[in-house]
């Protein structure tokens, strides 16, 4: 009998979470927003299974709960776009059944139409949303504090493209007061629909914000109809760090360069 | 006219800079503005030697000139560091005849990585070495891969690449360069090299040609060592001037299977920067004996390394780049090394010296799971970050016992002048060093 099995007929909750990449889409610590997503259902009382995908592997998505791609470079987001797209229609599958997705950095445009370099070719993505993202010659990495509504907080964090994305309807930040948006500075920043989470912030994003980390949480809950718990788990250090990074970028909100 | 003006202005500029202590850009970038053409009119020496990189150029350029001096040559280079245009336009100018002629022997330019296309579009060096290429800076440099797009742009057909064999991404400059004008340096099997990759990522996966998947037969550090790729067959170079025998314990450096010299820092680092100088130095026609004895009675001068005394501790400070893994972890390894009993300090305060960033995803790219030792008694935890660097500690294996966090350095130092013996080993950047060195008494 299976770990998951056995756990579920003893009452144990559980929770699959899959890692897409970690091997080519890792550009920055982006393993850190698993590790402390784990940390946090475990504390929980939740058994949670982790299952990685690599880049040589044939996609599936089979009883993922929590579905995670993290920033790469533009060459790895194009060869992973090939690897992807034709089991497009297992992802939205997945998708349609609830399950919580989040895309960070490169991985974002993954979600949209299409990537267009700066020889114009095109590589086709997986199309859950209708946007597009046009590389350029020019990256200007940077912090980022952004807004959104579904979080009482702000959101810091750091961005590192080179590409503009356009034509996004429903974006998860209505401003970036630091940083670029998809279109340009200052403007709406990411994805968001339903379950599906796409922003181009890069690295930790979870560890940095522990408000996101806790959306994360009670969609997951939502997802298995679980009741969200009043008071989620509080790690240590997690609140102080946060304070620290909103106090020092808030203070260059304004500033201009670096 | 307008050159011998902007050689004019750049001397006094230089001059009066000197006198009040100012940096070493500004004659040149106005300089540049009187004769925006002016770094390809002046006169250059029959070698140019640039070097660039994501590790170790300021060393390497340091021991290059000091080789180069041993061999009785003129060297002008940019010891005070500045590698952008405008630095390299006030080192020119300032060494000109008013005939426009450059003074010496060699021109050697330490140059950044990013900013080598601009210098390079007026001249283009004779030799140019590229010692590494990795995640290095992200807030500013953006990642290896867009690097190693900038630096092709300064790659010219006439310039000789002294190449690092055992980096996949920059042997990959010999792609398309005349083969008869790329010259390798790299380490053969040592005592510490592994067949196992070690780090919390691994950037040497994928072929940088074609993607496929890398196999290794031994790694030295990161993704540095002998590898292969499974499906195109691209591979590493044999090395010109290969460190043939290594034992880092004894410090002895073989090169070429003949000559040994004693290492003045027993680092990983440390013998690819000799490696690379070697190699620049040799095929600039200095003898190998001339280079032995130089690299043999050669100290590091820009003092990464600070010893001092801090009540009754002895101390060490590595300097280990922020925003920079592989520096760090190799600090790291050498801590982890020590065989006696000891204690580590950490500061993460600002995180560049040079600009602003609240940037800390790099913590998350080192290999801080090293500490778990059972000779590192204590991990002292320092700085604005602290609650970062404590997060961080927690997703390894050191016992949360041995954890001290102090926010506030000095303080720091004054409980640890206070009490205990031990030996510390401090890794902190540039941009925070001072905060405790200020606090020392050093050797």
């Amino acid at each position: 009998m299976s770990k998951e099995k056995k756990a579920q007929e003893t009452g144990v909750r559980t929770l699959q979470l899959l890692h897409l990449y970690p091997d080519v889409m890792s550009l920055y610590g982006e393993y850190a927003n698993i590790a402390i997503l784990r940390r946090h259902l475990e504390a929980m009382g939740i058994a949670v299974s982790l299952r990685t995908l690599s880049f040589d592997d044939t996609p599936d998505f089979t009883g993922a709960d929590f579905i995670y791609m993290g920033a790469g470079t533009e060459r790895a987001q194009k060869e992973v776009a090939a690897r992807l797209v034709p089991h497009k229609d297992a992802f939205v599958k997945a998708i349609k059944g609830g399950a919580v997705v989040l895309f960070t950095g490169a991985a974002m445009e993954l979600l949209g139409r299409s990537v267009v370099d700066v020889q114009d070719n095109i590589t086709p993505c997986l199309g859950l949303a209708d946007y597009y993202s046009v590389e350029s010659d020019k990256r200007d990495p940077v912090d980022v504090v952004a807004e959104t509504e579904l979080l009482g907080r702000p959101v810091v964090g750091f961005m590192n493209k080179c590409s503009v994305t356009k034509s996004v309807d429903t974006p998860l930040f209505e401003k970036v007061t630091l940083g670029f948006g998809n279109e340009g500075e200052h403007g709406a920043e990411g994805f968001v629909q339903g379950n599906v989470f796409a922003t181009h912030l890069t690295g930790p994003l979870l560890v940095k914000n522990p408000a996101f980390l806790d959306l994360m949480i009670e969609r997951l809950f939502a997802r298995k109809g679980w009741e969200v718990p009043e008071d989620l788990p509080i790690l240590p250090y997690e609140r102080e760090a946060y304070t620290v990074t909103l106090t020092e970028l808030t203070a260059r909100i304004g500033h201009h360069g670096k | 006219m307008r050159l011998i003006l902007a050689i004019l202005l750049c001397k006094v500029l230089h001059w009066v800079g000197g006198l009040i202590g100012k940096g070493s850009s500004l004659p040149g970038q106005l300089a540049l503005k009187l004769c925006p053409d002016v770094l390809s009119r002046v006169k250059l020496p029959a070698a140019v030697i640039a070097v660039t990189g994501s590790n170790g150029k300021t060393s390497t350029t340091e021991m290059i000139a000091s080789i180069l001096e041993a061999g009785g040559k003129k060297v002008v280079w940019n010891k005070e560091g500045s590698n952008q245009i405008e630095g390299i336009a006030t080192l020119l100018l300032t060494n000109c005849n008013l005939s426009g002629v450059v003074q010496g022997d060699v021109l050697l330019l330490e140059s950044d990585e990013r900013y080598a296309r601009h210098t390079f579009k007026w001249f283009h060096p004779t030799h140019f070495v590229i010692t590494n290429l990795y995640r290095d800076q992200l807030t500013r440099n953006g990642h290896q891969e867009w690097v190693y797009q900038a630096i092709q742009q300064a790659v010219f057909p006439e310039t000789t690449l002294l190449l690092n064999a055992d980096d996949p991404l920059v042997s990959r400059f010999a792609q398309g360069h005349s083969k008869d004008k790329v010259r390798w340096f790299g380490l053969e099997k040592s005592t510490t090299s592994t067949t196992e990759h070690h780090g919390v990522y691994n950037d040497g996966l994928r072929c940088p040609v074609c993607f496929g998947p890398m196999a290794y037969s031994l790694y030295h550090y990161a993704h540095i060592g002998h590898y292969q790729c499974t499906a195109c067959g691209y591979h590493r170079m044999r090395p010109n001037y290969a460190g043939t025998e290594l034992d880092l314990d004894k410090g002895v450096l073989t090169v070429n299977g003949k000559t040994s010299i004693q290492l003045a820092f027993k680092s990983i680092y440390n013998v690819y920067n000799i490696l690379a100088a070697w190699s620049a130095c040799a095929e600039i026609g200095v003898p190998e004996s001339t280079i032995a004895q130089a690299l043999n009675s050669y100290i590091l001068k820009n003092g990464r390394m600070v010893s001092f005394t801090l009540g009754s501790r002895k101390g060490v400070l590595l300097t280990s780049k922020h925003e920079n893994s592989v520096a760090y972890d190799t600090n790291l390894g050498y801590i982890a090394a020590q065989k006696a009993p000891c204690e580590v300090m950490l500061i993460v305060d600002a995180i560049s010296r040079k600009y602003f960033t609240g940037e800390t995803s790099w913590l998350w790219d080192i290999d801080f799971n090293q500490l778990a030792v059972p000779q590192v008694k204590k991990v002292w935890l320092c700085g604005k970050y602290v609650n970062d660097l404590a997060m961080r500690m927690d997703y390894t294996d050191v016992p949360e016992d041995r954890l001290v966090l102090r926010e506030n350095i000095a303080q720091a130092a004054e409980e640890l002048r206070r009490e205990g013996n031990l030996p510390l080993y401090v890794a902190t950047c540039f941009s925070d060093r001072d905060k405790l060195l200020a606090h020392v008494v050093r050797d």
